[in-house]
């Protein structure tokens, strides 16, 4: 133990000899509002007075990544930070960039986590890798990286959807880490607005079904593919304790003596919600006690919150209490209505194709 | 029989001239008379003895009899010798040559009689003076001359039999008789020096003598020859023993030069010269030596092969696989031996001996050998009668061949060259592709039981080696053993890794359909169809050769067979339904030639067909694939007609299927069904009217279903899934006839568990195919009124048809100013044609369901039912296959556009066609 710290600390040493120049000029901040947004005058202008060469920002770079690796992120990270602004090697530059990203994952500086994390998703995706595969894995590597991200962060389950939602990264997920497909089955869940890309997801999950297999997805998968509810409401009792063992989805607030996992709660709500939904489509008549066995809700509980869907007119519903069943109301569309939908777009489609003939048509004399 | 006939006129006629001749020596020389007259007795008696020849005779009398006609013979030769009568001399000399049978038969021994040994000497001396003697052959008579030179070839023929014994008489006898041969010697190259130099020499004259003297062999059979040449080589093998030190290099070279000169030119006998230089690998004398010679051996073996259709002969094919092995000993042996066939190598680079330290570079090509060798055998299975007991041993053969791929392949794997390595393990790879694991297990049984009798021969094969050659001995280093592992997949794994790595591309797309077919074989379609994506085979396999897309073909057949097996209809329909869409499946699959109304094939084509054949046991039961598709296209096609009953030629899933269903409905009377279309029909019209249960005895009753290995549970699968469909069929059909339906009666009626009803009805209601709901509290679906006015009726079509006028328009214009012009969103436009395609009935795009969309999961479905929904799910994996090509390990060519994705049917059965016709 002793000799090892000997040796980092030699190491230490050496490399902070080597960045030593440069690290001088950038905490003189005098000197670093001389830098330009252009790379090549910058690194001309340290060449040529700070003797500062390409040689000291390797350096720079070494040291940040031992300062990294000696648990000193902060200063990796502002090490990290400059190097990027003098490098001019781009492969260094990525994994600088990687390092960066680290570096605020794990000081929890999420906001600016995210901010490298979208540098670097652009770059990954415009950058010609040399071969596919790599390209595909750094996706991944990316992905589980943005997992810590997403699920500190506040707008984070909106944008996990964007991020592995995207075709290209879905593919990722699909071919080589199916196991993503639980946090981004969980945020589905969670977040409501998104229902379009939901619909292709559920088609993700059900041809996925074979490779992977999850609670979560089961769930999805037996009330949206199977229509089996008593399924479904197993499912969401085994996705409770999915839930709370996963490191990311069962995050834990502490308030006071209480520690809740806020998303557990969420999630139920959630879920129930959408199974109640398809419920709700297929059936005219149902009784209320077998629902709310299905939903996990004693009677009481779930007769308000019942209430509480009709009154938001989220549910378009009447409660029998004689017989104890909610009637749906019959919401078939009127047969005009359904032919104004057919024929509205007709006319937007109908005029870009004509615009477009135009243009061609005007286009075409010009020449 | 004929020859018999033949030289016993001969005899007669002979005797005739005997007369003529003793006439005319009667003159000059009366001493020969009684010799002559006696002989004349001895003749007759002679050819009476020939005719009562079956009844057995005092042996000792016989034989001195015998001996006393040879005497005669002898005589009667030398007064043609005095007179210079070479037709005389001839016809005495075939009779001197029957005699000899005789009189070796009699005296039951292979010694040859003195007698006849100085006769041919004596002969052949005479022969060489009379060569000698210009003017003197100038002067004679045509007939005389012609006899002549017929006698100098039949002698020299003959006597190489005898060579030795003819040597030995000269080496004790009387000494002008040397005086002759060296006469010979400056007169007669082929001749010279033959029996001091180098044996292998004679073999030489003896091919160069087959040039001149082939309407004489012509009728010898193959057996005859090498019953003579292995004498021949006997004959050598002795000599060799006699004087080990005199053969050098430069003989053997020498030697070795001529043969190969030889190849190729009209006459020279193939067996022969391979007969030749396997001797000759016996007395090389560097290792790199004996390599070189090798390889002429393999090659000489290889043109045996009578034609281009026919095959190679089986032994001699397995003297070829042994003659690699020594290759590949000799090769592990002495590494610095490098096989080359870009380079010509030095004319001397072999006469390094073992000790040589640099490398040695010898030509030839393991690889191109080893192809041959595997090309051959698979001849060989096309051409043999698959029911036969020889096709079995056939394919016995094949642990042997595995072997020695096996030992290439290790061999090319240490020198580095993987290039190679990729297209032996290939090969490997397409024997072992299509078996089973039953198979698989038989066969690796089969290699180690042959491995003692194996063994047995390779031992007596090295003692032979040894005891004949002590300049080269190859110890057997490499294993004759084969070594399997426990499980086909494992090997399959091991050598298309070793493919996908260093491969060139035309090899990697074949160990990738090896691999996919071999994965279907085992029920894993997931994997199958993922490779299949990833691999983007299905844009480039037109751009294939044929036999690949042969392979193409088998393999989607079994991807086919294995969704179905696996329980995906939908998938498997798609997989087939291509195949059988042109009515040539037995074409497509090469599995036997069918026969074209239309268009007749010239014979030129039907033979390249004939080439492409799948030998047998590599076959697609063709009779369980029809079964396969037509069941999953009955089981996709009934509900859906059922659904749009009204509207019959809208959306069809199946036109084959369709199409037959026509057929057996025109019938006037449906007899009990006998084939496999008539039994699934049958099941059809069961299926119509919801009976699920007679639907499935019909297709249980099926005997094809006794091929699959897991019979039971695929029959299982089959009766949830009949019984599921007719559950939806019913549902269609009779919806309108109900008002309430109830859970129970529906539980009676299938045979299902409420669970399953709940879930199968429930599907069809989210997917709006049914215009109903369920009452909870009842248990009971509740249909709702959904008739449309005929106004409203007429103006939803209006609608539809407005659409697709609006579609159409769309790509007219983006036809005219490409893709790009329109800023639809492609997903969009993609959908778009699709579902123009369905709606156009048979004039679409996509007559029907075009394997990649059929087989996006159950979406592919969905999509239909759905109408417009977007095909989102078929494009995500499409894209996904583009990007991960590189996990699977064949990182083929760039993302190919989505469109190129599309794979035509119809482009691919003409180009393979084209391929037919060209």
């Amino acid at each position: 133990m002793v000799e090892r710290r000997v040796e980092v600390v030699a190491r230490l040493k050496a490399l902070e000899d080597a960045a030593a120049p440069l690290v001088s000029f950038l905490q003189n901040p005098n000197a670093v509002q001389e830098l330009r947004a252009d790379k090549q005058y910058n690194l001309q202008m340290l060449n040529d007075r700070y003797q500062i060469g390409p040689d000291q920002i390797e350096a720079l770079y070494q040291y940040a990544k031992f300062q990294f690796e000696c648990g000193n992120y902060s200063g990796a990270a502002d090490y990290l930070y400059q190097y990027r602004a003098l490098c001019s090697n781009s492969e260094r530059s990525l994994s600088a960039l990687w390092g960066k990203l680290a570096a605020e994952i794990l000081m929890q500086n999420w906001d600016i986590a995210l901010e490298e994390l979208n540098r670097l998703k652009e770059i990954i995706d415009s950058k010609s890798f040399s071969s596919p595969l790599n390209q595909v894995q750094s996706r991944i590597w990316l992905m589980h990286w943005s997992l810590f991200i997403f699920f500190n962060h506040d707008n984070g389950r909106t944008q996990i959807i964007d991020l592995f939602n995207q075709d290209k990264y879905l593919n990722a997920i699909q071919t080589s880490a199916p196991h993503l497909l639980r946090y981004l089955a969980t945020a589905f869940i969670v977040n409501k607005r998104r229902r379009p890309q939901f619909k292709e997801f559920i088609k993700v999950i059900q041809q996925d079904q074979c490779s992977y297999k999850d609670p979560i997805t089961e769930f999805l998968a037996c009330v949206y593919v199977n229509y089996e509810f008593d399924g479904a409401q197993k499912k969401m009792k085994e996705c409770e304790e999915v839930i709370l063992n996963d490191p990311f989805l069962g995050k834990r607030v502490e308030e006071g003596n209480f520690s809740t996992v806020p998303l557990k709660d969420e999630f139920l709500e959630n879920a129930r919600l959408f199974i109640f939904e398809t419920y709700c489509r297929i059936h005219q008549r149902i009784d209320m006690g077998v629902l709310f066995e299905k939903l996990n809700l004693n009677y009481e509980e779930g007769e308000r919150w019942i209430v509480n869907l009709i009154r938001n007119s989220k549910l378009d519903a009447k409660i029998d209490s004689e017989t104890g069943t909610v009637v749906m109301e019959p919401n078939r569309l009127n047969v005009y209505e359904q032919l104004i939908d057919h024929t509205k777009a007709l006319q937007g489609r109908t005029y870009k194709l004509v615009s477009q003939l135009l243009e061609h048509a005007q286009a075409q004399p010009a020449r | 029989m004929a020859s018999k006939f033949w030289t016993q006129g001969g005899s007669d006629t002979e005797e005739e001239e005997t007369d003529i001749e003793d006439e005319i020596e009667n003159g000059g020389a009366g001493e020969t008379t009684a010799a002559a007259a006696g002989s004349r007795y001895l003749q007759t008696n002679a050819s009476d003895s020939d005719d009562s020849d079956g009844q057995k005779r005092v042996v000792r009398s016989a034989k001195d009899k015998r001996f006393e006609e040879m005497a005669s013979t002898v005589d009667q030769m030398k007064n043609a010798m005095k007179i210079n009568d070479w037709v005389s001399l001839q016809e005495s000399f075939d009779k001197i040559n029957k005699q000899l049978e005789k009189v070796m038969r009699v005296t039951e021994s292979d010694r040859v009689p003195n007698l006849y040994i100085k006769c041919l000497v004596m002969l052949e001396d005479f022969l060489a003076e009379a060569l000698a003697n210009k003017e003197a052959k100038k002067k004679m008579s045509s007939s005389n001359h012609k006899a002549l030179n017929a006698m100098k070839q039949k002698l020299k023929k003959n006597n190489k039999q005898y060579e030795e014994l003819i040597n030995k008489y000269r080496e004790n006898p009387e000494s002008e008789e040397e005086k002759f041969e060296d006469e010979d010697e400056d007169e007669d190259e082929d001749e010279s020096g033959s029996e001091l130099e180098d044996p292998s020499q004679i073999a030489a004259e003896s091919s160069d003598e087959d040039d001149e003297g082939e309407d004489v062999d012509d009728d010898d059979a193959d057996g005859a020859w090498e019953k003579k040449l292995s004498k021949k080589e006997k004959l050598m093998d002795r000599e060799f023993k006699k004087d080990p030190s005199e053969i050098t290099w430069d003989t053997v070279n020498k030697k070795f030069k001529e043969v190969v000169a030889a190849r190729g030119r009209k006459g020279t006998g193939k067996f022969e010269q391979v007969e030749q230089l396997t001797f000759l690998t016996k007395v090389a004398k560097t290792p790199a030596q004996k390599l070189e010679i090798l390889f002429s051996v393999i090659s000489a073996q290889f043109d045996v092969n009578p034609g281009l259709s026919g095959h190679m002969p089986i032994n001699v094919w397995k003297k070829c696989v042994q003659n690699m092995l020594v290759i590949l000993d000799i090769l592990v042996q002495y590494p610095n031996i490098v096989v080359d066939d870009m380079v010509e190598p030095d004319e001397n680079e072999t006469q390094k001996g073992a000790d040589y330290d640099g490398t040695i570079r010898v030509w030839g090509n393991l690889v191109a050998f080893l192809e041959r060798i595997d090309n051959e055998f698979f001849k060989s299975l096309q051409c043999i009668d698959p029911h036969t007991r020889e096709y079995v041993e056939r394919l016995r053969d094949e642990p042997l061949f595995l072997v020695l791929a096996q030992n290439v392949q290790e061999y090319l794997e240490r020198i580095g060259d993987l290039k190679s390595a990729a297209k032996v393990a290939l090969r490997r790879v397409e024997l072992v592709y299509y078996k089973p694991q039953e198979v698989y297990d038989a066969m690796r049984q089969l290699a180690v039981l042959s491995e003692d009798g194996e063994k047995d021969g390779d031992e007596t094969k090295v003692e032979e080696t040894r005891g004949t050659s002590a300049f080269v001995v190859t110890p057997e280093l490499v294993s004759r053993k084969l070594t399997f592992p426990e499980n086909s997949r494992a090997l399959m794994d091991i050598l298309v890794t070793l493919i996908y790595k260093s491969g060139d591309e035309r090899t990697k797309a074949r160990a990738m359909l090896c691999d996919i077919y071999h994965h279907a074989l085992f029920d894993e379609f997931s994997i199958a169809r993922d490779l299949l994506l990833m691999s983007h085979l299905q844009d480039t396999i037109q751009h294939m050769d044929v036999s690949t897309q042969i392979l193409f073909n088998r393999a989607m057949a079994q991807v086919g067979l294995c969704a179905f097996r696996v329980g995906l209809i939908a998938e498997g329909h798609g997989c087939l339904s291509e195949l059988y869409s042109g009515g040539r499946v037995k074409e497509l699959l090469a599995q036997g030639v069918s026969q074209s109304r239309y268009h007749e094939k010239t014979p030129e084509q039907e033979r390249l067909e004939r080439r492409r054949q799948m030998p047998y046991h590599m076959h697609i039961n063709l009779e369980l694939l029809e079964a396969v598709h037509l069941i999953c296209a009955m089981l996709l096609e009934v509900p859906n007609m059922a659904a749009n009953s009204l509207d019959a030629k809208r959306k069809v899933i199946s036109k084959t299927f369709r199409r037959l269903l026509e057929v057996s409905e025109r019938q006037p009377f449906t007899g009990p069904p006998e084939n496999v279309r008539d039994h699934v029909m049958a099941a059809t019209r069961a299926l119509c009217k919801g009976d699920f249960q007679k639907a499935f005895d019909v297709i249980n009753s099926l005997d094809v279903w006794k091929l699959l290995r897991n019979r039971e549970s695929v029959l299982e699968m089959l009766k949830a899934k009949i019984k599921e469909e007719a559950l939806r069929t019913y549902l269609f059909t009779y919806c309108f006839s109900y008002d309430t339906l109830g859970l129970d009666q529906l539980t009676k009626m299938f045979d299902l568990s409420d669970a399953q009803i709940h879930s199968i009805v429930s599907k069809m209601l989210v997917n709006e195919e049914l215009h109903a709901s369920w009452d909870q509290p009842t248990r009971c679906i509740i249909f709702h009124d959904v008739e449309y006015s005929r106004l409203q009726a007429l103006a939803f079509q209006l609608t539809e048809k407005l659409s697709i006028l609006a579609e159409s328009n769309e790509r007219a214009v983006e036809a005219r100013f490409g893709g790009g012009g329109l800023d639809l969103p492609l997903r969009r436009r993609d959908n778009q044609e699709y579902a123009a395609g369905t709606a156009g009935g048979g004039g679409g795009r996509w007559p029907d369901l075009s394997y990649n969309q059929g087989r996006q999961g159950s979406s592919g479905r969905a999509a239909y039912t759905g109408g417009g929904r977007p095909l989102a799910l078929g494009q995500a994996s499409r894209d996904r296959s583009s990007q991960s090509r590189g996990t699977g390990g064949y990182s083929g060519r760039a993302g190919s556009g989505m469109r190129g994705y599309q794979m035509d049917a119809s482009a691919r059965m003409v180009s393979l066609s084209r391929g037919v016709r060209g």
